[in-house]
């Protein structure tokens, strides 16, 4: 079974969690799992782990469409925090607007990180693929 | 004695000779003389007989020695011109006939000299042939020709111009019959005729205007003209000239249809035509140009300028153009221009100016074209606003779709998530767990559909009927039916709008408006300041403008502007913001052709400014 550190699941809907939570059980391991209910609370989360040494975290799974902070605000400020190594960001979305499909071809080229575009409903072995950190 | 008596009588008869004569002997010795002769010469009488010829005439030019010679051993008369300086210094000219003298037994014994000044009659000569010449080349270039008819003699006579004009060689002898009927029958001849008869009957001259059949079959325009001859009151003859003037007259008449047909052109246009001078005035004018001046006809618009047809503004812009054109020689093609007559009424004009230049490179004016496209620009603003209208509407429409899509698709996406969860558990409390999910699922989507299907009702426009409310007992009522909820979070509505404000809205859209943005200031006070929502209204062009500030927690909007108004957008973390009464909100404020605009500052307030249409 893979092993992960530290994994961050960024989505407003509970029962989302709940689901990739429960896939991501059945298939690794891992030390840490983080939720927020919106881009907001995971960048203040997140920056807190990157400023007390911990690290950031291997694999986040990020909604789009989220309340007071949505997934591409989230990203904007995620890829200014200063961290060396890639993390691999799967985007999850029911989104079918273009513009999300373009945002997402935007920020693969303004970052070292790995970026993956998901739609919703996710699947295990979906998950097994998402889960492969460089 | 008799001898000398013989030669003193004939000296006397030759003395008497009326014409200038002088009997020169062979040795070229004057031997007698006639008194004309020295007159002539103005010699002294006495000084003459006796003297040589060579004496008499010393001029160097003269060849009078020669003359005599060669008349005498020619033995033959001959004829010679000669010019003499007079005392005076004329120059005087004589025609010298020398004529060999013979005596009894036909002996040459000298020379006859006559001679004859024909300084006179050389001068009128050369003013004949000049005339002459004169009367050839007008007859040539103005293609007349003169023609004579003699009663006395029944004859006719052509000049030559006549003749070529008729196009008879010189053998043809012309008849009055025959002249006649060179007049192409019908109305030329029948004219000829009368005013022939007419002339001679009234002693009148004619000039007429007729055509003629020539020779060769050409018809061609002459004027004929001419007048009768009478001698103590008898007609005697006629004479006259003829003119050929086809060429002209054909020139003429191709003018005239040229401008005939340039005048028809410019006058069923359907474009305003007109010509202006240098100062602008207009110097031809077509029909439609005059009709939408309001002028009876075209003249009266001849010589006025844009300041007595159009407002100033109109003028001056036009006299701007104008001068432009006329300067820089550069026409205006197809310009859009906007006219206000002064009578206030305006017109959409595309509008050319084009210089007129004369063959110095200078401007002495400008055509200019104008067509009427206020239709048109009327037509072009309506489709503009329908066009708004629709990209309006069609992108609610691909907003709305993309809204309906993404809900629908996140809630089906757990949905079946949760049942592959289901089929594969075997644990009956993660089975419950994942049942509950479902049920929440569920109604979330069933709430989902419900705010789509309100929204759809909106804008599908079904049932919308505007009325007139008034404003500040709406707001009251409103405000009395969320009172539970002002009082317990210590929010202040303070209502500032008058009694006589009334505003055209669908009342049931303006109750669900009122109430979403009163519940919102409630919803996003701040917790650390009293709270207040303040509402009044202004107006601005056919808008009411009712104003909403509160002092509440305001929002981002550099960062969430966009969205503010989105569906299931939500950016405070506040208990039961769902992030759909702004969205309907909007959606109904637009339904009844308003718009809603914000401005808030973070932990400041939120002002939000709702346009009621007063008139759509």
């Amino acid at each position: 079974m893979m092993k992960i550190n530290s994994i961050c699941i960024i989505d407003d809907d509970p029962i989302v969690v709940f689901g990739i939570r429960k896939m991501l059980n059945s298939i690794l391991t891992y030390d840490e799992l983080h939720t927020y209910g919106n881009g907001k609370l995971a960048l203040d989360g997140i920056t807190e782990m990157v400023n007390s040494n911990q690290g950031p975290p291997d694999l986040i799974f990020l909604d789009i469409n989220m309340p007071i902070m949505d997934g591409w605000q989230f990203l904007k400020e995620f890829i200014d925090i200063p961290i060396e190594h890639g993390v691999r960001i799967n985007i999850i979305t029911s989104s079918i607007d273009s513009y999300d499909q373009k945002n997402w071809e935007l920020y693969k080229t303004k970052t070292h990180h790995t970026l993956t575009y998901n739609r919703k409903p996710l699947r295990k072995d979906d998950l097994i693929k998402m889960s492969k950190v460089a | 004695m008799l001898k000398s008596n013989k030669t003193s009588v004939n000296n006397y008869l030759i003395k008497q000779l009326p014409k200038a004569t002088a009997f020169v002997n062979l040795d070229l010795i004057v031997a007698h003389v006639s008194d004309k002769w020295i007159a002539q010469f103005g010699f002294v009488s006495d000084a003459v007989i006796g003297k040589s010829i060579s004496e008499l005439f010393q001029d160097p030019n003269t060849n009078w020695c020669d003359t005599l010679k060669n008349c005498l051993e020619e033995k033959q008369s001959t004829t010679v011109k000669e010019n003499f300086i007079d005392l005076d210094g004329h120059i005087k000219k004589f025609e010298i006939h020398a004529i060999p003298w013979h005596d009894i037994h036909e002996n040459v014994i000298g020379t006859i000299l006559q001679i004859e000044d024909i300084t006179e009659q050389e001068k009128i000569e050369a003013k004949y042939e000049r005339l002459l010449f004169n009367s050839n080349q007008i007859s040539k270039i103005a293609k007349v020709g003169f023609w004579d008819y003699d009663v006395a003699h029944n004859r006719v006579s052509w000049s030559k111009k006549t003749r070529e004009i008729h196009e008879v060689d010189l053998n043809f002898e012309p008849t009055i019959e025959n002249a006649l009927e060179f007049y192409l029958q019908g109305h030329s001849r029948n004219k000829i005729s009368m005013t022939l008869n007419r002339a001679i009957s009234e002693k009148s001259s004619f000039r007429e205007k007729v055509q003629i059949k020539t020779a060769k079959g050409n018809t061609i325009w002459v004027i004929s003209s001419g007048e009768p001859r009478f001698k103590n009151g008898k007609f005697i003859g006629l004479s006259g000239t003829i003119q050929d003037v086809n060429e002209l007259y054909l020139a003429e008449i191709k003018q005239k249809e040229n401008q005939h047909l340039l005048r028809t052109l410019i006058d069923n246009l359907p474009l305003n035509v007109y010509i202006k001078d240098l100062e602008s005035r207009k110097i031809l004018v077509n029909k439609a140009e005059a009709q939408w001046c309001g002028a009876k006809n075209e003249g009266e618009l001849l010589g006025k300028d844009d300041y007595q047809i159009y407002d100033k503004i109109t003028a001056e812009r036009s006299r701007k153009d104008d001068l432009i054109v006329m300067k820089d020689l550069q026409p205006i093609l197809g310009r859009e221009m906007f006219h206000i007559k002064q009578d206030g009424s305006s017109t959409t004009f595309l509008t050319s100016k084009i210089p007129l230049i004369d063959t110095d490179g200078h401007a002495y004016g400008l055509v200019g074209i104008s067509m009427d496209i206020s239709d048109l620009k009327q037509k072009e603003l309506e489709l503009r606003r329908l066009i708004k209208v629709s990209s309006s509407q069609n992108e609610k429409l691909i907003n709305f779709a993309h809204i309906v899509s993404h809900n629908l698709r996140s809630h089906t996406a757990n949905f079946s998530m949760l049942l592959s969860f289901l089929v594969q558990e075997t644990t009956e409390e993660e089975r419950q767990s994942v049942i509950k999910m479902l049920v929440d699922s569920s109604d979330n989507l069933l709430e989902t559909i419900n705010n789509l299907n309100e929204v759809v009702d909106i804008n599908s426009n079904h049932g919308i009927q505007k009325k007139p409310i008034a404003l500040k007992n709406k707001i009251q009522n409103v405000i009395q039916g969320l009172k539970a909820e002002l009082v317990s979070h210590k929010v202040t509505v303070v209502n500032e709008v008058s009694n006589n404000i009334k505003i055209n809205v669908v009342p049931a859209y303006i109750d669900s408006i009122l109430n979403n943005f009163l519940t919102n200031a409630i919803k996003y006070r701040s917790v650390e300041r009293d709270s207040y929502a303040r509402l009044s209204v202004e107006k601005e062009d056919n808008f009411t403008i009712l104003t909403i500030a509160d002092n509440g927690l305001g929002i981002d909007l550099e960062k969430h502007g966009e969205k503010i108004f989105g569906m299931y957008k939500t950016f405070h973390n506040t208990p039961n913001s769902k992030g759909i009464g702004l969205y309907i909100t909007k959606n109904q404020i637009e339904a009844m052709n308003g718009k809603v605009t914000v401005e808030s500052k973070v932990n400041q307030g939120t002002t939000f400014k709702i346009y009621f249409n007063d008139e759509d």
